[in-house]
């Protein structure tokens, strides 16, 4: 039998990541056809239950910040958020980020989420939220690179009992930009048949 | 399509079965079958639509249940409908076996349990779905007929409620409201308040129990009349021991929780009795675990030695944590881990070490002293029940510790003339206002840390806008004493303090709320060089109105206690600045050293930066200091002023005025004026040693930096809770 050096076996891993990572395939929210695999990844993944009223609120009302990753026909990562109103502030919000653990350290998360940020900041957010686990470093390291600072820290935020970060990135205030952004709030989406969606509550738990 | 049925507002959606008839039509209403409608509304909504009124928001969504869905539906059954049909299921026999044996055996699975239930309840979980997950509880007179488990009931349900109450009363439980939530739950049994008598008596009989047994058996007859506990003799003894502790630890612990309730902390040193008679009575509790457990026939339960929450290991009896569930709302159930057993008496030992600590306070009435004293308790992260009991000994009556009138407490931490506590000046309303802050401070400092510094970064601010009310209000009142009066020299002097004491409280709370920050570690390194930075402006000014307040203390000192000789000798003394601005000294320095050690690393090696794709260090800068930037803390500082002090510095200028050394010189110099302080004294200590070790790293990093690329320095605290110590490692 022939046997590996452990480094070999690096060199290995290495490049199948490399091939796996060219093989991520990113797409924006299209449909019901995406929400079974939201849900899916979600309950897998994270410890908060969510009804599909939840989700349908989300992706129905900003399904432009919504993304799935796929690899070879699988979804391996979502994340799903929301933005709008929030103390005179208008607000983009992370609500859900789900990679499949063997497709974790790969960028994807980056990925999703930096698109998502990406369409906050052109839609005229002013700044994004989201709370974390205390003890999810990975998440924590992720959103630290991406200059997100951990605001406050929230106290058995979860339902399991652990503590949250609040953590926030502010984008820097557009001088030369005119205020008059186009805003998407989900006044569009089709979700409301015959009522609009007033944004009063924060997500809060 | 079930999902599409929204419940919103009420969930407890009930459908009464009634007959239509039975409910007579009004004037202008009618009965209709709505079915018809109903469906070919159904017809009409597309897959993911929603029939929901105009405020179903994201809350409302969140809210919303899947009926059936285990993560979801409280009201799932689980076993039992009810606590009644628990019963009648023979969940909670009493007695507990017709084997006496065995029923001791099972009595004090359930005092383990529920020792491990209480701990979980106090650590955060409601107090249904622990404490209250036990039968026998919600049926208080279920167990009169046994003596043992009837008088360990009631005082569980005592302690149960008179833990409620101080936490009620104090509200420290902000963001743990939870724990106050009682569902209707039967805390209160009649009779509960002769809890202890009726534990004593059951005492009584055990330690004659006890007794009995251990008599040599030539003295046997005397004691014959005494009917033993239970029927196997040779285990008798044991089990007799097992129940006195846990008896007694009860009782005890009981009685701390009265007497600290007493006003102006009047039962505190009887309180403290009990505290050790209660850590004894644990000692005991654990020892009893080796007889317990080697009589267990059944051996390791499920869950390993370690998770078990009995000191014998087995399942306790009459014990059913679903029952509740339901009474879990508004949220979903939480899953719910109970305590191990030795947890739960690790849980109470460092509850009661915490009692003890704020027994053993003195009252202080200076002011100082009693941040300093909350500040240093708050050091052993206590839990809620202990920062209750806390507050309760703080402030009752709005007043400090019951007895001292919160302004005439104000009047001697700010060195005011003896005049101005029954000076009119106390009537004013930005006066008031300003006793009101006091208090608020104070309970805010005893809330947990994450909820402390949130609402201290919001206080900060109403006390910067109190010293702009008092100023103007000083101005007004005192302007109108014409300028001949005796009284305007003293009039000036209470404006000027207060004044000055009001900015030093202010700075305070700032350098209190950024210090906080490293504690709840709410920073990264990158962010180090800016939070350090402003640690040491606002210390600066922190220091600068502790010296003034002092100097003026001196001042009034000598002239009320000296002669002018002796004065005139003193006079070189009284240039030296007081020990406790030079300990502030230090921390300045050790904050100015780090900032600029921080500050040239970023800028020579290019380490501890903070870049990211979408915003600058500036947003950063901006996010961390909101609060203090908002109410001009200290005025003129910005992000600019910070990187002008930051943009230039250099190792090779720092290492040459080195701050370290300043911080570690002063710091030797002050243990003489410290040597009575304990707690002082070891942050004199930590300062020492994170200025030596940083010092020594900063001279590494200047010489080898350059020619060694492959260099690496890091930070962590492993010497002071908020002064980095630098670590230089090769890598």
């Amino acid at each position: 039998m022939e046997t590996t050096t452990d480094e070999e076996r690096e060199a290995k891993i290495v490049e199948l990541e490399a091939a796996a990572a060219s093989e991520i395939e990113y797409v924006s929210y299209g449909g019901e056809h995406h929400l079974p695999l939201i849900m899916n990844l979600v309950d897998q993944e994270l410890s908060e239950p969510y009804s599909i009223f939840t989700y349908r609120y989300f992706v129905y009302l900003w399904p432009q910040l919504s993304f799935l990753a796929f690899h070879k026909g699988k979804c391996v990562g979502t994340v799903v958020c929301k933005m709008g109103e929030h103390r005179n502030t208008f607000r983009g919000y992370i609500a859900m980020l789900v990679v499949l653990k063997p497709y974790r350290g790969r960028g994807i998360a980056t990925e999703l989420v930096t698109r998502s940020i990406k369409v906050m900041m052109e839609s005229g957010c002013e700044e994004v939220t989201l709370e974390a686990e205390v003890t999810n470093k990975g998440a924590l390291a992720l959103y630290g690179r991406l200059g997100f600072i951990r605001a406050k820290r929230l106290f058995r935020y979860y339902l399991n009992g652990v503590d949250a970060f609040r953590l926030k990135l502010l984008f820097p205030r557009p001088e030369l930009h005119s205020p008059q952004l186009t805003r998407a709030t989900g006044d569009e989406s089709g979700w409301h048949k015959d009522s609009r969606q007033t944004e009063e509550n924060p997500f809060l738990l | 399509m079930a999902e599409k049925v929204g419940v919103e507002g009420d969930r407890d959606v009930k459908v009464p079965n009634l007959n239509p008839s039975s409910i007579t039509s009004g004037e202008q209403t009618v009965w209709a079958d709505v079915s018809p409608l109903l469906e070919s509304a159904c017809k009409d909504l597309q897959d993911g639509e929603l029939v929901h009124g105009e405020n179903f928001n994201l809350f409302a969504a969140m809210s919303a249940l899947e009926i059936m869905d285990p993560k979801m539906d409280s009201g799932i059954v689980c076993r039992y409908y009810s606590v009644d049909e628990a019963i009648e299921n023979g969940a909670a026999p009493v007695p507990l076996s017709f084997d006496k044996t065995i029923d001791v055996q099972c009595t004090i699975d359930i005092m383990d349990h529920l020792l491990a239930c209480e701990a979980t309840w106090h650590k955060g979980h409601s107090l249904a779905q622990t404490v209250y997950s036990c039968i026998y509880l919600q049926r208080p007179d279920r167990t009169s007929s046994h003596a043992l488990l009837h008088s360990y009931c009631r005082v569980i349900r005592a302690t149960c409620n008179s833990v409620v109450s101080v936490v009620s009363e104090t509200r420290t439980h902000e963001e743990e409201d939870l724990f106050t939530m009682a569902y209707g739950l039967p805390l209160k049994g009649d009779g509960d308040e002769k809890n202890l008598s009726m534990l004593h008596a059951v005492e009584e009989t055990i330690s004659r129990q006890l007794r009995a047994c251990k008599a040599p058996s030539s003295k046997k007859r005397l004691v014959e009349d005494v009917e033993p506990l239970q029927t196997n003799l040779d285990l008798e003894e044991g089990y007799c021991k097992s129940l006195l502790c846990r008896l007694r630890f009860r009782k005890h612990f009981y009685h701390v929780l009265t007497c600290m309730r007493r006003p102006q902390g009047r039962g505190l040193e009887l309180a403290r009795k009990h505290i050790a008679s209660c850590l004894l009575e644990l000692d005991s509790i654990l020892k009893s675990a080796e007889f317990l457990g080697s009589n267990n026939a059944c051996e390791t339960s499920l869950d390993g030695i370690e998770g078990r929450t009995t000191a014998s290991g087995r399942q306790p009896i009459g014990f059913d944590s679903t029952l509740n569930n339901r009474l879990a709302a508004p949220t979903p159930p939480r899953a719910i881990k109970i305590l191990s057993w030795k947890k739960a008496v690790e849980y109470f030992q460092k509850l009661l070490h915490d009692l003890d600590i704020i027994c053993s306070y003195s009252l202080d009435p200076l002011f100082e002293g009693v941040l300093r004293f909350v500040v240093e308790f708050q050091k052993f992260q206590p839990d809620l029940v202990a920062r209750a009991h806390l507050q309760l000994l703080l402030l009752q009556e709005g007043k400090l510790y019951g007895r001292d009138p919160v302004f005439a407490m104000i009047c001697k931490a700010a060195v005011l003339p003896e005049v101005t506590k029954s000076h009119d000046i106390q009537k004013n309303e930005s006066v008031v206002q300003l006793v009101q802050l006091v208090i608020s401070l104070l309970r805010i400092l005893c809330t947990n840390a994450a909820w402390q510094r949130r609402k201290l970064g919001k206080i900060v601010q109403d006390w910067r806008v109190i010293y702009l009310q008092l100023e103007l209000a000083f101005r007004k009142e005192f302007g109108e004493i014409s300028s001949t009066s005796i009284d305007e020299n003293v009039c000036i002097k209470i404006s000027k303090h207060i004044l000055n004491w009001v900015e030093e409280q202010t700075y305070w709370i700032a350098s209190r709320f950024l210090m906080l920050g490293f504690e709840l570690e709410l920073y990264s390194p990158c962010e180090y060089c800016m939070v350090y930075w402003y640690i040491y402006v606002v210390l600066i000014k922190l220091a600068e109105k502790t010296h003034l307040k002092m100097l003026t203390s001196n001042e009034i000192a000598k002239r009320k206690g000296k002669k002018k000789r002796e004065s005139l000798k003193d006079a070189a003394r009284d240039y030296q600045i007081p020990p406790v601005v030079l300990l502030l000294q230090c921390q300045i320095y050790l904050a100015e050293g780090l900032t600029m050690m921080l500050a040239a690393l970023r800028n020579e090696h290019k380490v501890f930066q903070s870049l990211g794709p979408f915003n600058t260090e500036h947003e950063r800068f901006i996010q961390h200091f909101e609060f203090l930037q908002r109410a001009c803390i200290p005025d003129h500082v910005s992000y600019l002023s910070f990187k002008e002090s930051t943009n230039h510095a250099r190792l090779s200028t720092i290492v040459v005025y080195n701050c370290f050394k300043d911080a570690q010189r002063i710091a030797k110099e002050l243990r003489s004026s410290f040597s009575n302080d304990r707690d002082r004294m070891v942050e004199l200590r930590q300062i020492e040693q994170v200025a030596e070790h940083n010092g020594v790293a900063l001279n590494l990093v200047c010489r080898l930096g350059t020619l060694d690329p492959s260099l690496k320095v890091y930070f962590e605290f492993s010497h002071h809770p908020y002064f980095a110590t630098a670590v230089v490692k090769r890598s």
